[in-house]
C-alpha cells in the first residue's frame, strides 16, 4: 500500500506556508514570507522601476483619455482635416497649414497644443488616438504571443519526442526569418485584402491585422525559454510524484508546470509588449501596419519626415511618446525581473 | 500617363500662361514668368562640358519601344528622334509638330486614311549605320512585339496592325506599312482617320532604331538612334551616361547638344537630390517633390527656380456603378465639398487650381467660369452639399476613398475621406502601395467607389484626355475610365470629334469639358506644377522647358568660365 507523500505535488517555489507539511514548521521561527510578496518588496524598493511603472500608467491613462481630450479639449476629431482653416492664436489668425503646405506648429492651448500635421488634423489629438492604438495592439498581441508561446512550449516541453521536434523545427523556421521582413510581407498582402479564414473575417484597415501579424512574429522568444524551463521542471521530484499519482498529462501541465511558469511569463510579458510597440510603429513606418485614417505614432514618424526642418514637431512628439512607452515599459520589466529572480538575466533576443 | 513618384509625371505643358490663365489660383511663391529658353536673355555658355544630372529613380526602361515615364523620355526624347516631333520652342508653338527625321509634313490622303512620310536624306544612327525607310515598320513592331504600354496606340490605328499583334510572330509583317527603300518613302495605312495619328508617331515610341534591332528589351545595352546624345554607359539601376553623338544630322529646328556628357545618377534621398543641385553637386533635378529642402532652395536661389504649370488634370473619380455614385446628386454634393484651397495646400503650393477636365493650355479647354460647385478660391457650400446627400436619401452611406502609399495620394484619400464625412457619408481612406494601385482600382472587381487620379498628357490633343471618360474604354481589367463613365452624349461627341483637324473640334471639346463638369462625371480640381532648378554653373535661361518634351536636355549649357 502506497503512503501518503509528505509533500504536496507543487514546487517548493510557489508554495505557501499552508501547503507545506506541518511537522516541517518550526513553531518558534517568524512567519515565512511567500515568494511574490518577496519580489513585491524587492519591486517596492527599486524606485526607478517603480517611477517607470508609473509612467506607463499615466500614459495608459491617457490613451484612455483621448476622446475627452478630443472632444472638449481640442473640439475635434482625429481624422477631421483642416487644410484651409485658420484659427486664433494670440488674437491673430493663423493658417493651420500654409499655402505651401506647412502645418502650424505647437499651440500650447487647447486646440492644436502641439500643432498640426500636413492634412491640418491635431496632432495632441492624433498622439493620444495613436497611443491607444500602440497600447492596444502591444497588449493584444503580447497576449497573443504569450498563449500560444506557453502552449506550444508546454507541449514541446512536456512530451518531448516528435511533437517536440515538430514545434521546435517549426519554431526555427519562424527564427530564420528576419520579424520585420516577415511582417511587411504579412502586413502589406493582409493590408490590401483582409484576412478571411472561413466564418472569420478581418477588414484590411482592421487594428487586428497589426495585431495578429506582431502576435504570430513573437511566439518564438518566448516559446523557446519556455520550453527550456519545462523540459527541466518535468524531471523534478513533484512532478513525479504528480505522475505516481496518476494526474492527467493536461492536468500535469496546467495544475503543476504552469504555476511554476508564472515568474518567467511575469518577466517577459512587459518586455514582449514593448517589442510588439516597437514593432507595431515599425510595421506602420513602413506602411504595414495601421492603416489609415487611424492614427499610429510610426505612421505619423513616416510622414513627418519629409517636414522635418519646418515642421519638427511631426516627428518628434511620436517619437518621445514611442521612446517613453518602450522605455517604461523595458524598465519595469527588468524591475519585475530583478525581483522575481534577482539571479536570472532574460533578454528578449532580436 | 499616369504619375507616380517612381514613374513619376507625365508629358508637359506651360502653354497656360502663353494662353493667358496665369490669373488663376493664389500661388505665393515661384515666378510664373513663362517658360524658360526660346532665345530671351540668353546667357553667354561654353560649348562642350560634363553635367551631373539626379533622378528620384532609375527610369522604367531605356529602350524607346518600351519607355513610358517622363524620367525614361526625358532621356530617350534626344537619342531617339521619330519622324514627326514638337518645335523646339516654349509656350503655345512648342506643341505645334515638324518635321524629324521625314523631311517634311506626311502627305495625307484617301479621307485621311493614309499618311506618307519621306525619311531624310543621307540620316545615320549613332553608330554609323545608315538609316533605312523599312526601320520604322521594325521600330512599330518592337512596340508591339515587347507589349509595350505604347502599342495600343499602333495597335488600334494602323491597318494590319492588329492581325500582326494576333499572330504573335515578330517577324510578320504590319500590312499598313509599306516602305521603298529608293524613294525612302514610308506609307502607312490607318483603320479610320485619325486627328490623333501625327501626335501618335511624335511619341518617342516612334523613335528609330535599325532594322536588326532584336526584339528584346534593351535597357542594359541600348540600341543606337538618330539623336542629339547617345546612351554610352548604363550601370545597373544606379546611373547612366549620355555622350553628344558626333553622327547627328543637320536638321532644322533641332540643334546639336551644348553638352558633351551628361552623367546621370539614382539619388534616393529626397533630401539630398535638392541640396546636392544648391550646393552645385548636381546641375539638375528631374521632377523634384515638396518639401522642406525645396523650400530652402526657392528662398536662397531665386534666380534658378522657376515652376512650370503641366498639361495634366488631377481628379477624383466616383464610380458611377456603385452606390452611392449611381446617383448624380451625390457626386454633385462631393463636387461641392472639395474645398480646392485644401487640395492646393495637400500638393506644398504646386497646383494650379481649376475644375476644367481639359488642362489648360490644351487644345479645347475653355475655362468652366464659373465654376458650377463654386469659386475655387472661396470656402466649399457644405450646406448644399449637405442638403444634396439628403435629398439623394445617402446620409450615413459607407464609402472607401482609394488613394495609394505615395505622399499627395495618401494625403488626398485622406482629405476626400474626411471632406465625405462631412458632409454626412460614412467614408474612409484606403491606401494601398503605388505600384498595384491604378490595376486595383482598375478591376471592375474591386468595385473602387471613388479616389485619387491623375493624368498627364502623352501628346497635346484632347483625346488624349477624353479617352479616360469614355463608354467605349470600359474594361473589366486595366480599365482607365475608373468612374465607368458612359455618358451617351458624351461617347458620341468624343467619336464625331476624333477626325477632325484639331482647330476644327477645338469647340466641340470644350463643350464636351463643360458637360464633364457640369454633370459631376468627375471631379477635376487642377493641374500639377513642376518646379524647375538647375546649379549655378548652368545657363538657367537658355533651358528650355518645353510644353510637351519637359527639359530639353540639348539645351543645357555651361556657363562660361565653369569647368
Amino acid at each position: 500500500m502506497a503512503t501518503e507523500p509528505t509533500v504536496k505535488p507543487t514546487d517548493p517555489l510557489t508554495a505557501t506556508p499552508a501547503t507545506l507539511d506541518p511537522a516541517q514548521v518550526d513553531p518558534a521561527a517568524p512567519p515565512a514570507t511567500g515568494p511574490w510578496k518577496l519580489a513585491w518588496r524587492r519591486l517596492r524598493r527599486n524606485k526607478v522601476a517603480l517611477a517607470f511603472g508609473v509612467l506607463f500608467v499615466l500614459l495608459i491613462l491617457s490613451a484612455l483619455a483621448a476622446p475627452l481630450w478630443a472632444e472638449h479639449v481640442a473640439n475635434t476629431t482625429p481624422d477631421r482635416n483642416r487644410l484651409a482653416d485658420q484659427i486664433i492664436v494670440d488674437g491673430k489668425p493663423r493658417d493651420i497649414v500654409s499655402v505651401r503646405g506647412i502645418p502650424m506648429g505647437p499651440t500650447w492651448r487647447g486646440e492644436y497644443f502641439l500643432g498640426a500635421d500636413e492634412n491640418g488634423r491635431d496632432v495632441m489629438v492624433r498622439l493620444l488616438y495613436g497611443a491607444r492604438n500602440s497600447v492596444f495592439i502591444g497588449l493584444t498581441a503580447a497576449l497573443i504571443t504569450t498563449v500560444l508561446a506557453v502552449l506550444l512550449g508546454l507541449l514541446a516541453g512536456y512530451f518531448r519526442g516528435w511533437i517536440d521536434a515538430l514545434i521546435s523545427r517549426g519554431l526555427d523556421v519562424l527564427w530564420a526569418f528576419p520579424v520585420l521582413l516577415l511582417g511587411i510581407a504579412l502586413g502589406v498582402s493582409l493590408a490590401t485584402e483582409g484576412l478571411s479564414i472561413g466564418p472569420i473575417t478581418v477588414a484590411g484597415n482592421s487594428l487586428w491585422i497589426p495585431t495578429l501579424i506582431i502576435g504570430f512574429v513573437g511566439i518564438v522568444y518566448l516559446a523557446r525559454p519556455v520550453r527550456g524551463q519545462v523540459l527541466g521542471l518535468r524531471e523534478k521530484e513533484f512532478i513525479e510524484v504528480a505522475r505516481a499519482q496518476g494526474m492527467s498529462d493536461w492536468r500535469i501541465m496546467t495544475r503543476e508546470l504552469l504555476p511554476n511558469l508564472f515568474s518567467t511569463i511575469l518577466v517577459f510579458f512587459p518586455l514582449i509588449m514593448a517589442n510588439a510597440i516597437l514593432l507595431e510603429a515599425a510595421l506602420s513606418f513602413l506602411g504595414a501596419g495601421v492603416q489609415a485614417p487611424s492614427p499610429s505614432w510610426g505612421t505619423m514618424i513616416d510622414t513627418g519626415l519629409d517636414r522635418l526642418r519646418g515642421a519638427p514637431h511631426l516627428t518628434i512628439a511620436p517619437g518621445v511618446m514611442l521612446i517613453m512607452t518602450v522605455l517604461s515599459l523595458n524598465i519595469f520589466g527588468e524591475g519585475v525581473r530583478d525581483a522575481l529572480d534577482p539571479r536570472a538575466k532574460v533578454r528578449l533576443e532580436h | 500617363m499616369r504619375s507616380t513618384l517612381r514613374t513619376l509625371m507625365g508629358l508637359i505643358a506651360v502653354l497656360v500662361l502663353a494662353l493667358g490663365v496665369a490669373g488663376c489660383g493664389g500661388d505665393d511663391g515661384g515666378d510664373e514668368g513663362g517658360a524658360t529658353g526660346g532665345g530671351e536673355d540668353q546667357a553667354a555658355v561654353q560649348e562642350g562640358g560634363t553635367a551631373t544630372f539626379n533622378y528620384a529613380s532609375f527610369p522604367d526602361y531605356l529602350d524607346p519601344a518600351m519607355s513610358y515615364t517622363v524620367a525614361g523620355w526625358q532621356a530617350l526624347i534626344p537619342t531617339y528622334t521619330p519622324l514627326l516631333t514638337y518645335r523646339r520652342e516654349a509656350g503655345a508653338a512648342g506643341a505645334q509638330l515638324m518635321p524629324g527625321l521625314a523631311e517634311a509634313m506626311p502627305e495625307v490622303t484617301n479621307g485621311g486614311k493614309t499618311y506618307t512620310f519621306k525619311l531624310r536624306e543621307g540620316l545615320k544612327y549613332s553608330d554609323g549605320t545608315a538609316v533605312k525607310a523599312s526601320d520604322f515598320e521594325h521600330t512599330i513592331k518592337r512596340v508591339i512585339t515587347l507589349e509595350s504600354g505604347g502599342a495600343p496606340f499602333y495597335v488600334g490605328a494602323i491597318e494590319g496592325a492588329e492581325a500582326y499583334q494576333k499572330a504573335g510572330k515578330a517577324k510578320g509583317d504590319i500590312t499598313g506599312i509599306e516602305a521603298d527603300e529608293a524613294t525612302r518613302e514610308i506609307t502607312v495605312n490607318l483603320t479610320e482617320a485619325s486627328g490623333q495619328f501625327p501626335f501618335i508617331v511624335s511619341m518617342d515610341f516612334g523613335g528609330l532604331v535599325p532594322g536588326d534591332t532584336p526584339f528584346e528589351i534593351l535597357t542594359k545595352k541600348p540600341p543606337p538612334g538618330v539623336g542629339q546624345f547617345k546612351i554610352t554607359k548604363v550601370e545597373g539601376n544606379r546611373a547612366f551616361t549620355l555622350e553628344k553623338n558626333e553622327n547627328f544630322p543637320e536638321i532644322p529646328g533641332l540643334p546639336p547638344a551644348k553638352l558633351d556628357k551628361i552623367q546621370i545618377n539614382v539619388v534616393k534621398n529626397a533630401e539630398r537630390q535638392v541640396r546636392d543641385v544648391l550646393t552645385n553637386e548636381a546641375d539638375y533635378l528631374d521632377d523634384p517633390s515638396a518639401g522642406d529642402a525645396l523650400q530652402e532652395f526657392q528662398q536662397q536661389a531665386t534666380d534658378r527656380y522657376k515652376e512650370q504649370t503641366t498639361n495634366s488634370t488631377y481628379y477624383y473619380f466616383l464610380n458611377h456603378r456603385t452606390p452611392p455614385f449611381d446617383d448624380e446628386k451625390v457626386r454633385q454634393a462631393v463636387a461641392y465639398a472639395v474645398d480646392e484651397r485644401a487640395v492646393v495646400r495637400i500638393y506644398g503650393g504646386l497646383m494650379e487650381p481649376g475644375c476644367n477636365f481639359l488642362p489648360p493650355g490644351m487644345e479645347g479647354h475653355q475655362k468652366v467660369d464659373p465654376c458650377p460647385w463654386g469659386d475655387p478660391g472661396q470656402p466649399p457650400d457644405l450646406e448644399k452639399a449637405k442638403s444634396l446627400i439628403k435629398e439623394a436619401g445617402a446620409e450615413g452611406e459607407k464609402v472607401l476613398v482609394w488613394g495609394n502609399d505615395e505622399d499627395d495620394s495618401r494625403q488626398n484619400a485622406e482629405y476626400l475621406a474626411s471632406a465625405m464625412k462631412g458632409i454626412g457619408l460614412d467614408a474612409r481612406p484606403k491606401i494601398i502601395e503605388g505600384s498595384v494601385f491604378f490595376t486595383t482600382v482598375g478591376n471592375q472587381r474591386t468595385k473602387a467607389q471613388a479616389g485619387f487620379t491623375n493624368w498627364f498628357q502623352d501628346f497635346p490633343h484632347p483625346g488624349n484626355f477624353l479617352f479616360l471618360v469614355a463608354g467605349d474604354t470600359i474594361q473589366p481589367t486595366n480599365n482607365q475610365n475608373f468612374g465607368n463613365v458612359d455618358d451617351p452624349e458624351i461617347n458620341t461627341a468624343i467619336k464625331e470629334l476624333n477626325p477632325k483637324e484639331l482647330s476644327e473640334a477645338s469647340d466641340g471639346y470644350a463643350e464636351i469639358d463643360r458637360k464633364l463638369v457640369e454633370r459631376a462625371h468627375v471631379v477635376p480640381y487642377g493641374s500639377k506644377k513642376i518646379p524647375l532648378i538647375t546649379s549655378e554653373r548652368i545657363a538657367f535661361e537658355n533651358v528650355l522647358f518645353h510644353p510637351v518634351l519637359q527639359a530639353d536636355y540639348t539645351t543645357f549649357a555651361l556657363k562660361e568660365g565653369e569647368q
